[in-house]
């Protein structure tokens, strides 16, 4: 109690005395985990509550999707008007042609808004996010390492890497295959996507993440969503693999007699 | 990376890494066959041999203290790249002898001249399967060749994850480490190991690659894995365990880092008339060793002016759901197989 009281106090201070962007990138959140190198570390399990997977657009409440009112700022997406028409096909192809629909990977930023927890683990050289939905492993270069020089590799999950600014981890994910959606409203883009992800501690159990996403094949001008990562505190919680792309096929595995 | 042909060519060539090597990921059509037109199964199955990388002894590493260096947490620092160093999976219990169907020159050399079964105990190098399972391994291998139903079909190579213990004898895997967490990224699934010897997931869940929990003793990482759910095989030749299956798995590592012996121990009375023990030769793979597509399927990092260093790339196969010459057994629509 102590320990929210003296950070509610110092958040109410820097309210007042520091710019909302400037806060964001700079202002240290007291009482986080952090590596031996001071780093925050954000080890452990996470899970948004927001209803980002279900259409990042503001939207009522449907059949498939519950309401919300959006994570892009801004509100809609600038879609160029040739791919609005395919944006607008893949929204009534949903309920067959989504992605995840076969559990493959969903590409990023989607994995980390899906609502299934994922686990981080850190090392002072990179980020190892392993997803619980389906085979999905991103590992996050924080080493200074550059994109690879190879650049049409097309990556389900981009070419991540990240460097600190202060306690944010911002990370620029290239790429990218276009096998992949952002949502299941049939959000999409093209293999030029580019992502940049920034990464902070909003408190210890609390984690803003943020996507600046960029697509010139797609989108009019860059834009931007913010989410929030709850860490999954449950008891005994763990990851359960869920490699679902494997249930087409489950029923004839193992050998059994009545076969 | 997107590996639509993964599975059905590293099928191909997981007899001969040499033919990986010449044969990487990168079909630029992703929708076309792996195998040019004119190759028949028999002749993608039909290596020339087993390749010079692979070894045919197992060394013997002892369970000793651990004077090598550590994690800040304490565990031994087994961190990096590995790979199996006697053979892939194309069978269990000779190794070198290829696949059903289709054997590899070093099957006609006097059985000494290969590597051991991976069987270690009992001492005849067989698993101890009860008769009616006996009967099960026995109907696969002899249908591997020619698939006539869908369970014939490798799920490896469906893209299913190679569970425990076949991640082991297929593509070289990274371990990283963590405080109370040893990590696997396989070719084909992740394992998280738990450094807390428990609780394990409730008994009615069954998963591919099964609950791990363990620990160190010295230089061994002893792992429960429990949970199985018996699918994966644990090669061509049909060997298994079912959804009953205990495995106490110990790493034993040896004390120059270079080296570790999996030795992993199955009781399954449903399956097996006593307990049974595999091992699995591995080795290291450093910055020194050249890398591949097979045992050390790593990349050279981009970091001019820098010392050579080596890096993992993403391994995605979830898109090829055929089996290994591109037909379809049995497999329904490829449409949803999730209604959340």
């Amino acid at each position: 109690m102590k320990r929210k009281l003296a950070l509610s106090f110092a958040l109410a201070t820097l309210c007042v005395t520091v710019p909302l962007d400037a806060q964001e990138q700079t202002a240290p959140v007291a009482d986080i985990p952090r590596l031996a190198n001071g780093k925050p570390d954000f080890s452990g399990i996470w899970q948004t509550l927001s209803e980002a997977d279900y259409d990042l657009q503001p939207h009522e409440g449907r059949r498939d999707a519950p309401p919300s009112p959006g994570v892009v700022e801004g509100g809609a997406l600038p879609y160029l008007p040739e791919a609005l028409a395919r944006k607008e096909q893949n929204f009534a192809a949903r309920a067959t042609d989504d992605p995840r629909l076969r559990c493959y990977v969903l590409g990023v930023p989607r994995s980390v808004y899906y609502p299934a927890p994922f686990e981080i683990f850190e090392r002072e050289r990179d980020l190892t996010l392993v997803h619980q939905f389906g085979h999905q492993v991103r590992t996050i270069h924080t080493n200074g390492t550059l994109h690879p020089e190879d650049q049409h590799q097309e990556f389900w999950l981009g070419d991540s890497r990240g460097h600190w600014e202060g306690d944010t981890l911002v990370v620029d994910v290239t790429d990218f295959s276009d096998a992949t959606w952002f949502d299941r409203a049939g959000d999409y883009h093209s293999t030029d996507l580019h992502v940049v992800e920034k990464w902070r501690f909003v408190d210890r159990n609390t984690i803003s993440y943020t996507a600046i996403v960029e697509d010139p094949q797609v989108y009019s001008r860059p834009w931007t969503i913010e989410i929030l990562l709850n860490r999954r505190r449950d008891k005994n919680f763990e990851l359960i693999e869920d490699y679902c792309f494997t249930l087409r096929y489950d029923k004839f595995y193992p050998h059994k007699a009545t076969q | 990376m997107r590996k639509t042909l993964v599975a059905a060519l590293l099928a191909a060539v997981i007899a001969n890494p040499a033919f990986a090597q010449e044969n990487p990921d990168s079909d630029p059509n992703p929708n076309s066959s792996p195998f040019p037109a004119s190759a028949s199964l028999s002749s993608v199955f039909n290596p020339a041999g087993f390749g010079s990388e692979w070894e045919n002894t197992v060394p013997v590493i002892a369970s000793a203290p651990w004077s090598g260096p550590r994690t800040a947490d304490g565990q031994p620092d087994v961190s990096g790249n590995w790979s199996n160093t006697i053979a892939n999976h194309a069978n269990f219990t000779d190794p070198q002898a290829g696949d059903p169907g289709y054997p590899s020159t070093a099957a006609s050399l006097p059985r000494g001249q290969r590597a051991p079964s991976r069987v270690s105990d009992p001492a005849g190098g067989q698993i101890p399967y009860l008769p009616a399972a006996r009967a099960l391994q026995q109907d696969y291998e002899r249908n591997f060749p020619e698939p006539s139903h869908a369970w014939h079909v490798e799920p490896l190579a469906r893209c299913a994850p190679a569970g425990v213990p076949k991640s082991f004898l297929w593509h070289g895997w990274e371990i990283r480490q963590y405080p109370g967490i040893v990590l696997f990224l396989f070719d084909s699934g992740t394992r998280i190991v738990h450094l807390d010897d428990g609780p394990h997931l409730n008994d009615s869940i069954k998963l591919w690659n099964g609950n791990s929990h363990g620990h160190w003793e010295g230089n061994t990482l002893v792992v429960n894995v429990t949970n199985n759910n018996g699918k994966a095989l644990f090669g061509r030749t049909g060997d298994f365990m079912s959804e009953n299956a205990t495995v106490v798995e110990r790493y034993i590592f040896a004390e120059d880092g270079k080296r570790f012996n999996y030795v992993a121990t199955f009781t399954d009375p449903t399956v097996y008339s006593r307990p049974w023990t595999a091992t699995v030769p591995a080795r290291r793979f450093t910055e020194a060793d050249p890398t591949d597509d097979w045992f050390n399927n790593v990349s050279v990092a981009n970091r001019p002016g820098q010392p050579l260093l080596h890096e993992r790339l993403e391994q995605v196969c979830v898109e090829h759901n055929g089996p290994s010459d591109g037909g379809l057994f049995d497999l329904p629509p490829d449409g949803p197989v999730i209604d959340r």
